[in-house]
């Protein structure tokens, strides 16, 4: 112990010797020319401060490796809290569902921390929806975006168009982002890793040049304005009743309020969110579930078993999209204006983190990550310029602690324990 | 008894310059053990890759003879191989799904059928007996082969976590889950010590004589040649230097002198 202490005093003494040398010349001499000649004027004291700031700061980063070995805790915390959701995940899901549901009649419920939800939900849901093609496929997508682009895209234009409803534009949404993806998939379907995550990314750019140049369809930079609201089954959020319509506070005799639509916002969303996670927990049990795995694990061995892989990876593709548009649409309902600004290669960057730093291929994975990252985000706002410093913090922290994601552990589709207890 | 089970016609595989097989022709027949060896670089794992449709020949025929009709192999390419014309393959180095479990490996080699029983997925999501019954058959076909190679107790533990002779038999049986025809092996018994090796061999044993299945081997192990091969094939620089049953080729003066040396 001692000796460690000596060898920690000997560190940070040669360190301050370095900084001496260094800052003595830089900061502690100043010239300034004076007539003809050029002057010299030390600065001792700041430089007095540096080394002293060196010293000490090498003397403690030194102390705290030795104490790492005894403590440890931040690493000791999130094992358990890892543990605990790999084995009580279910109640963990629940309690977090029920949770959801509840939130908006919480009483420090107010509207901005309701519209910060609903964009954590959208986060999640594209995470979820991303988590198909990054998580279980092994496809590196960088140009997630260009689908949640397209899907509200495709509703803006549809709806503003023939004035169809959002529960008739949703499925076309989708299926317009899921023709897309198939769209990317096939010239992409030979590569992988970085190949596949740079023409991604090409891809994702490709949409949103498109929207900005394809003026006479897209309305250009300038975005399509006025989308139709969404509508609780025909009954508008609207103040202001004309005669012989019904509006949603008319009809159920409530005082009118905002909060009506956010918060039917806020469960359309968290609907939208449950059936892509349904449905992904559904899929990855089933055939082509198993097979998306196998062909992260290895394509040749894949092959080899008869597995098509063209076809494996254009479903995945086209899933992940499908529920990238259909966010996409309820991205447009919500702000009733879309432009190309808001599909920049950031957002495709931020999808990715989520389900990067959440544990590929875990769902809990992806709230956490959702929650922690745009919470954090927004926590800062007021902070402007420096919210990205606390973005870039957070996924530093999460790949200190847990480099591999904050939930890695996969459980099996199927069991043989589960297959004999039947 | 035994039938023809592959003819391969002619085979040459040019890579630019470089002729890795040159003019091969050689038969295998069904219910028996065709051992290909040879020198390093022989291009006895080319020979299973044109097989197994991972390359397409330069120039020749293959021909699988199975009981419904002859299959010409070359019209194939990678994954339908296995998926219509029932070839099935291991690697010289594993290709497990490492991260994933011993079961789900056996079940990612059932895809096809499972496919087709989910309704391309439909009938899965919706969740229809149709479904889970198939899938039902298909983990006890999984577990029918563990029994085999003693593994059902580690059904549910990563494919990559077994012991390295471990891996090696569930590759093989996890090829022989797409009910194949010919099983091409590529040096199933490297790196396994002797007690492996006997077991592998018994698989081998089991697998021909009650799977009814056609087996092409290739080996360094002379021991594994000698003891199970029906019939061997010795290629050196791409060309076939003999063919024939293990005795014989022991005592082959071309054989000793390109591959197998002699005893001092």
């Amino acid at each position: 112990m001692s000796s460690d202490i000596r060898a920690i005093v000997k560190d940070s003494l040669f360190t301050g010797l370095i900084s001496l040398a260094l800052f003595g010349p830089i900061v502690g001499l100043k010239t300034f020319s004076k007539g003809a000649g050029l002057f010299v004027t030390p600065h001792w004291t700041p430089v007095i401060f540096l080394v002293l700031a060196c010293t000490i700061g090498r003397f403690l980063i030194g102390l705290n490796s030795l104490r790492k070995k005894e403590i440890g805790f931040v690493s000791k915390i999130t094992s358990k809290v890892s543990y605990y959701l790999d084995n009580k995940g279910k109640h963990f899901a629940i309690t977090g569902v029920l949770f959801a549901v509840v939130f908006p009649f919480l009483p420090f419920t107010d509207r901005y921390i309701l519209d910060v939800s609903i964009m954590i939900l959208t986060y999640i849901m594209l995470g979820w929806g991303l988590n198909i093609v990054v998580g279980l496929a092994g496809l590196l997508d960088l140009g997630y975006v260009a689908f949640y682009a397209v899907g509200a895209y495709s509703y803006a234009l549809i709806a503003t168009t023939f004035g169809w409803s959002f529960w008739v534009c949703l499925p076309l949404a989708g299926v317009f982002a899921a023709f897309f993806g198939i769209l990317l998939g096939f010239p992409v379907l030979r590569l992988r890793g970085d190949y596949l995550a740079i023409v991604t990314l090409g891809f994702g750019e490709i949409i949103r040049i498109i929207l900005i140049n394809w003026y006479e369809v897209t309305n250009g930079p300038d975005g399509i304005t006025g989308i139709p609201r969404p509508t609780f089954f025909g009954l508008p959020f609207k103040k202001i009743v004309e005669d012989g319509e019904n509006s949603f506070h008319t009809f159920f005799n409530l005082e009118y309020s905002t909060m009506h639509r956010i918060i039917f916002l806020y469960y359309l969303i968290l609907i939208l969110a449950l059936i892509t996670n349904y449905f992904t927990l559904k899929i990855r049990k089933l055939p082509v579930g198993r097979a998306w795995e196998a062909l992260r694990e290895d394509e040749i061995a894949c092959k080899s078993l008869g597995v098509n892989p063209t076809n494996t990876k254009l479903t995945a593709f086209a899933i992940g999209a499908t529920f990238g548009g259909f966010a996409g649409a309820f991205f447009a309902t919500r702000q009733a204006f879309v432009s190309p600004e808001s599909f920049t290669f950031i957002e495709s960057a931020i999808i990715v983190a989520i389900v990067v730093l959440g544990g590929m291929g875990s769902q809990t994975g992806v709230v956490l990550a959702s929650i922690f990252l745009i919470g954090i985000t927004e926590m800062f706002r007021d902070l402007e310029q420096y919210r990205m410093i606390a973005f870039g913090g957070a996924m530093v922290l999460i790949m200190v602690f847990k480099p591999k994601g904050i939930l890695a552990n996969r459980k099996p589709t199927i069991t043989l324990r589960e297959h004999n207890s039947k | 008894m035994s039938k023809t089970l592959l003819n391969v016609e002619n085979l040459t595989m040019k890579f630019g310059g470089l002729t890795a097989i040159d003019d091969l022709s050689f038969s295998a027949n069904n219910n028996e053990i065709t051992s290909i060896i040879g020198p390093n670089g022989a291009g006895k794992t080319t020979v299973f890759n044109c097989l197994t449709g991972f390359y397409k020949p330069t120039e020749g025929q293959m021909f699988l003879n199975r009981e419904d009709k002859t299959v010409n192999l070359n019209k194939f390419s990678d994954y339908k191989i296995a998926h219509k014309a029932k070839v099935a393959r291991t690697f010289q180095n594993i290709r497990l799904f490492p991260v994933m479990s011993v079961l789900e490996n056996l079940l990612v080699a059932q895809h096809n059928e499972l496919m087709v029983a989910s309704g391309y997925s439909i009938f899965g999501i919706l969740n229809l007996k149709r479904y889970k019954d198939k899938e039902r058959e298909a983990v006890e076909k999984a577990k029918y082969w563990l029994d085999i190679i003693g593994l059902t107790n580690r059904a549910d533990d990563n494919a990559g976590d077994l012991p390295y002779g471990d891996q090696r038999k569930l590759e093989i049986v996890r090829a022989m889950c797409i009910n194949p025809k010919l099983l091409c092996l590529d040096e199933p018994a490297a790196g396994l010590n002797p007690k492996e090796s006997s077991e592998l061999n018994k698989l081998l044993e089991f697998i021909k004589k009650d799977k009814k299945t056609g087996i092409l081997l290739i080996e360094h192990d002379m021991s594994v040649v000698m003891g199970i091969s029906d019939r061997v094939v010795v290629l050196n620089y791409g060309k076939k230097i003999f063919q024939g049953t293990p005795a014989e080729t022991r005592k082959s003066k071309e054989v000793i002198e390109a591959y197998l040396g002699v005893d001092e």
